[in-house]
């Protein structure tokens, strides 16, 4: 286990432009100042709104959807849906308003594992991934991406998802549980068929809805298939220090703590945090029965 | 800049000579070297660590976080590294960071804080204690438990002989009267009292039909207590003479100054610092300028100048002066 958690700073960002994504959801582009290092896919930043453009006290952690260098900082996209009172009051800045960005936090996804990247994303856990992709596709890296949900209106953005795989040269698979899009069945069941198409060693990295990362550990698990999935969880400061997002650790990952030198930022012997250790975990680390 | 680097802010705290009179909350700035790469922890009064019990805990089971109207619960559970990892992984860093720290302590018992005290309580690089008579998260050894004065005052005294650093009780809100508590803590022998600790608070989710929380309750804090936690440092610091270290809700430099202005002679950042991790330096560079600004010189002409407040004096037009008068 890596012991370093990368230098995070809290800078001010600019909104440079906000638009519809399909399916209720919103994409957000930030400039960023230089200040902070570029994330990583699979890690993510907390945004925080000034009080006189949300009644939200707490930041909102926010994977980042995309990172493109620009002459001083960074242009950072989120994907994200306005339900609640923070990201609502998000999805009301104009251009040039001004968000708080601190990052980047927590340790994404190990893109630079050996094998076939297989990126699995549910619903709106489509943003890492499609920075991940963004990522692998720089490497001159090919990855099957799949991608599915409960019907056609929860695939966010699937045109233009779609649009990115093509220009990266990953090839995408999609499914629906109605069979509205694509494939019909779980994203699971799609993994399956897709996994027995390609050569091995694959590596799994997912995000969805933690019922589906659940699946998606227990499949890797059975087959021997290292998984990785990006989990989510409230939180109040993002960097460890508040101790509010534990993820119960597997027997596997409470002997892993005794063995290896683990900061204490990461979390104690029956607790990871999801900030600091996480967002993204190895299947084998986590007590999947205990994970709401 | 010149004109407010004049300004005095150095306080005591019983034999602790503190640069300024602002701290960070326990629990909510690490064992202190968690944010120091975006803090001058050295330039700070002081760094209150996560509390520190006998042994490791690991905490309560989630949700522990539930953001409120202003504020948050949290239901943590003193989570923290024990005793033997404090020691032997968090002090030598913690001297290494030039910082005034004063270590939170957490225990179940008299006995137990004993422990502690006789462990730690001589070790170089800590300036002071900070007893956590206060968490409203644990099934023992909570606010609810050390909330009776004669326990408070008893537990004192037998803690006071094992340290010469300074030592602080940290006190519960959820009482009938802080002021009970504060003069045991006086009578025990601490050299100040911490008003106040969060409020027990609750949240309810009507589409899960549970608590917010993985327990029925958390401890609030954030704006939406200021204003209770400054009435209790009021109170506090009306009942007797040692100093009070206010908490509770301060986000900004103006919140610590109302703070001050009430009687307390310190005071902690808290969940401003998950917010903002410079919340507290903001506040000191702050602090520093409006009391440039009113012409104060020293922080102690500032204490306590509202701790007999009336009604605020506003200068009212002569027609109303004149109805006042008549009626």
């Amino acid at each position: 286990m890596a012991v370093l958690t990368g230098a995070w700073a809290q800078v001010s960002a600019r909104v440079l432009r906000q638009r519809e994504h399909g399916a209720g959801h919103r994409w957000l582009d930030l400039e960023v100042p230089g200040g902070i290092d570029p994330p990583a896919p699979g890690q993510f930043v907390q945004l925080l709104l000034a009080a006189s453009a949300s009644a939200a006290l707490l930041p909102r952690p926010m994977s980042v959807a995309a990172c493109r260098r620009r002459p001083r900082g960074w242009e950072l996209g989120f994907l994200y849906a306005p339900i609640g009172t923070g990201t609502l009051a998000l999805a009301a800045l104009e251009t040039g308003a001004h968000v708080g960005v601190l990052g980047p936090l927590g340790r994404g996804f190990p893109l630079d594992r050996p094998g076939t990247p297989v990126l699995v994303a549910g619903g709106r856990g489509v943003a890492p991934l499609l920075f991940a992709a963004d990522a692998l596709g720089r490497a001159r890296r090919r990855c099957e991406f799949l991608f599915g949900a409960r019907g056609r209106a929860q695939l966010v953005g699937l045109a233009q998802a779609r649009a990115r795989l093509a220009r990266l040269g990953g090839r995408m698979h999609v499914c629906t549980d109605d069979g509205s899009v694509g494939w019909k069945g779980h994203v699971v069941a799609l993994l399956e068929r897709v996994a027995a198409q390609l050569e091995g060693p694959l590596v799994v990295h997912a995000c969805g809805p933690h019922a589906m990362l659940k699946a998606v550990a227990r499949w890797g698990l059975a087959r021997g298939v290292p998984s990785f999935l990006a989990m989510e969880s409230i939180m109040a400061c993002g960097t460890g220090v508040c101790r509010g997002c534990p993820l119960p650790r597997s027997a596997r990952g409470r002997a892993a703590f005794r063995r290896e030198v683990v900061p204490s930022l990461y979390g104690n012997e029956e607790w990871a945090m999801c900030c600091t250790e996480g967002p993204v975990f190895e299947a084998a680390a986590l007590d999947w029965e205990g994970i709401e | 800049m010149t004109i407010s680097r004049a300004v005095d802010l150095r306080v005591r705290i019983g034999p602790m000579a503190l640069a300024n009179p602002v701290l960070t909350g326990s629990g909510t700035f690490g064992y202190g070297d968690e944010l120091a790469h975006v803090v001058d922890v050295a330039a700070l009064g002081g760094v209150v660590t996560k509390t520190v019990t006998l042994k490791a805990r690991a905490g309560n089971p989630p949700r522990r976080i539930a953001e409120t109207a202003g504020g948050m619960l949290n239901s943590i559970g003193l989570e923290n590294v024990g005793l033997e990892a404090f020691v032997r992984e968090k002090l030598p860093r913690l001297r290494g960071l030039g910082a005034t720290v004063i270590a939170s302590l957490g225990g179940e018992t008299p006995r137990e804080l004993e422990r502690l005290l006789e462990a730690l309580g001589g070790e170089a690089g800590i300036a002071g204690f900070e007893i956590n008579f206060s968490c409203p998260n644990v099934a023992r050894g909570g606010a609810a438990y050390w909330a009776v004065p004669r326990r408070l005052e008893r537990t004192l005294q037998r803690l006071r002989p094992l340290t010469r650093a300074a030592l602080i009780a940290k006190l519960s809100p959820d009482v009938t009267s802080v002021a009970d508590l504060a003069v045991a803590c006086e009578r025990g022998g601490a050299d100040a009292v911490t008003a106040v600790n969060t409020f027990v608070g609750m949240a309810v989710d009507l589409e899960q039909m549970g608590s917010r929380l993985g327990r029925a309750t958390g401890g609030l804090s954030g704006p939406a207590i200021k204003p209770l936690a400054l009435a209790r440092c009021h109170e506090a610091a009306r009942a007797v003479r040692i100093p009070v270290i206010g908490s509770g809700g301060i986000m900004s430099a103006r919140d610590a100054l109302e703070f001050i202005a009430v009687g307390a002679t310190a005071v902690q950042v808290g969940t401003a610092s998950f917010i903002r991790p410079r919340a507290a330096h903001d506040v000191l560079v702050g602090l520093r300028r409006l009391l440039a600004e009113r012409g104060i010189a020293r922080i102690a002409d500032w204490r306590g100048v509202l701790a007999e407040a009336g009604p605020a004096r506003r200068e009212r037009p002569a027609a109303a002066r004149r109805r006042t008068s008549h009626g």
